[in-house]
């Protein structure tokens, strides 16, 4: 009897925590409802499926329960350990778990797009033999595959971080340096240059690629609206050397002194 | 004299408080813990050895955080389940609680003890972490000042925001263990409770998440009350974002801190009484 009377009262003390837990929990929704949301707008849904597999167990606990950002800092030492001993596919895989882990910094982005369009077509050729035996055709084809990857990589982190300037300007880089491609570098630069974040180099480069594309007059209206709205006190804008382009310009176009740039 | 015949007493709460955070102090595994956290704190610096350039810093601030959740939550969990039945075991709740003593006075006396010892271990990890990040940072803009035209990029306030939250969210799980410690009968059980209870309030939201596509009525009904039970620690994670530019809505840091207060305070009274029902 003693035992079953102990029972209840523990019982009585359990039900009644439990309710006062739930009564709580109640009351402060309304505070943290609205903190939740701020919090989970911040942080991207976990594409556990495409993820899991790569993890252990534990680590996917890890993740869910918000070590994410140590975890994917974690892979991202691991990418650079492989990338180190130039193995090409394990290279490739981590780079993309990395940002399925934690898509937030565009550093991950960024940095792995690199090794996949700048080091991996290197790797190609030194496992096919060398720049001396791998015939051009080939070698291009490594670049052009490699930076198709990259490009489609880079896209990706759109998703994540809607016309990311710096996104945007390195898919350009990879058009104007890997691919040759002036065109579609040109059109990635100016569509990186309009946005407000933009370094100011984006659009220097967009307006010599149209000096390279023939297209001086465009570039010579480009540069002077440019530099209207260049600060002067900021050396980063270089107002300097774009109102130098425009001169080069004006002697190239033959502006007549009447119709030349006044700053 | 019985205790409800002495008023409650702020006095007697601080002393054992006190007391508890000597003790706890003392202990080895304080040291122990703090150590570990500060090597892993100290030892992002290794961090150089990638170049990783500006981004080195969310690395710091990164291992920082982990070190001070994981080591944290070790360290509430541990040493508020051994503080508390370090004096059943040796009998002094005994001699204590025959004196008119307010059993609420010794629980919030053992959690204000075990928070301050929290709070002395935070403020060191983000006291290091903090130093560290400056230190690099002001190197790093020597070598490379076009990457930090507007300044420093770390937000240093924000950092020490976020100490503060993870601070009372330690708070919150040392009420919570402080609650299961109150109707427990070992040590061992207290802390192995702990861990699950700080698992499941991680991960509680996956529960609420997923609570309205539950086909059966008494499922969806018991998760979404599992969901009130325990607290959304994830509401803490505020630290991720921080090595990124992006800043701390001030707002939102207010929100979470009166969200931890509420529940340290509700789940402290909850300790208390489920402690006067004890047997002791």
């Amino acid at each position: 009897m003693p035992f079953v009377l102990n029972f209840l009262r523990s019982a009585r003390t359990g039900l009644l925590v439990a309710a006062g837990l739930a009564a709580a929990g109640i009351a402060l929704r309304p505070l943290e409802a609205p903190a939740w949301e701020e919090v989970r707008s911040r942080q991207p849904a976990l594409r556990l499926e495409s993820i899991k597999d790569a993890l252990g167990q534990g680590v996917t606990v890890g993740l869910l329960g918000g070590f994410r950002a140590i975890v994917a800092d974690f892979f991202w030492i691991r990418t650079n350990y492989v990338w180190e001993k130039y193995d090409l596919p394990a290279t490739q895989t981590s780079i993309k778990l990395v940002t399925a882990i934690d898509p937030r910094p565009t550093y991950f982005w960024l940095n792995g797009s690199r090794m996949i369009a700048y080091d991996m077509p290197n790797w190609r050729i030194d496992k096919a033999g060398g720049y001396d035996k791998v015939p051009d055709t080939v070698e291009k084809r490594f670049d052009q595959e490699q930076s198709e990857v990259a490009i489609r990589y880079l896209n990706e982190g759109f998703g994540f971080h809607p016309e990311q300037p710096l996104i945007r300007l390195e898919i350009a880089n990879i058009y104007l340096n890997r691919l040759k491609d002036t065109v579609s570098a040109a059109r990635d630069y100016a569509i990186a240059a309009e946005h407000p974040d933009a370094p100011y180099y984006a659009a220097r480069i967009y307006a010599e690629l149209l000096r390279k594309m023939e297209r001086n007059a465009d570039a010579y209206a480009y540069l002077r609206t440019l530099y209207a709205k260049l600060p002067a006190d900021n050396p980063q804008a270089m107002k300097s050397v774009v109102l130098e382009r425009i001169r080069e310009l004006e002697a190239e176009l033959n502006v007549a002194p009447a119709d030349r740039f006044r700053e | 004299m019985s205790a409800l015949s002495v008023p409650f007493s702020f006095n007697r709460l601080a002393l054992i408080a006190s007391n508890t955070f000597l003790e706890a102090v003392r202990q080895k595994l304080f040291n122990f813990l703090l150590l570990l956290a500060v090597g892993l704190v100290a030892s992002a610096q290794f961090f150089r050895d990638f170049n990783f350039g500006s981004s080195e810093l969310k690395f710091i601030a990164d291992f920082g955080f982990g070190a001070l959740i994981f080591f944290g939550s070790a360290l509430t969990i541990t040493a508020t389940a051994q503080l508390f039945f370090s004096e059943i075991e040796n009998r002094t709740a005994l001699t204590l609680l025959a004196k008119p003593i307010w059993r609420a006075e010794f629980v919030f006396g053992k959690f204000l003890g075990v928070f301050s010892v929290i709070g002395v271990f935070c403020a060191l990890t983000i006291g290091l972490m903090m130093a560290l990040l400056w230190h690099r940072e002001g190197q790093l803009m020597a070598a490379n000042p076009e990457a930090f035209e507007a300044g420093r990029i770390m937000r240093y306030g924000d950092l020490f925001i976020v100490g503060v939250l993870q601070w009372l969210k330690f708070g919150v799980l040392s009420a919570i263990v402080l609650l299961i410690a109150s109707f427990s009968n070992t040590n061992l059980y207290t802390v192995v409770t702990g861990f699950f209870a700080l698992v499941i309030c991680h991960l509680q939201y996956l529960a609420r998440d997923s609570w309205s596509n539950v086909d059966s009525l008494v499922l969806r009904s018991v998760v979404r009350l599992l969901s009130f039970v325990f607290p959304n620690f994830q509401l803490f994670n505020l630290s991720d974002e921080i090595g990124q530019g992006a800043g701390l809505d001030p707002m939102l840091a207010g929100r979470v801190a009166l969200y931890a207060l509420g529940y340290i305070t509700v789940i402290g009274g909850l300790a208390v009484y489920s402690f006067r029902n004890r047997e002791i």
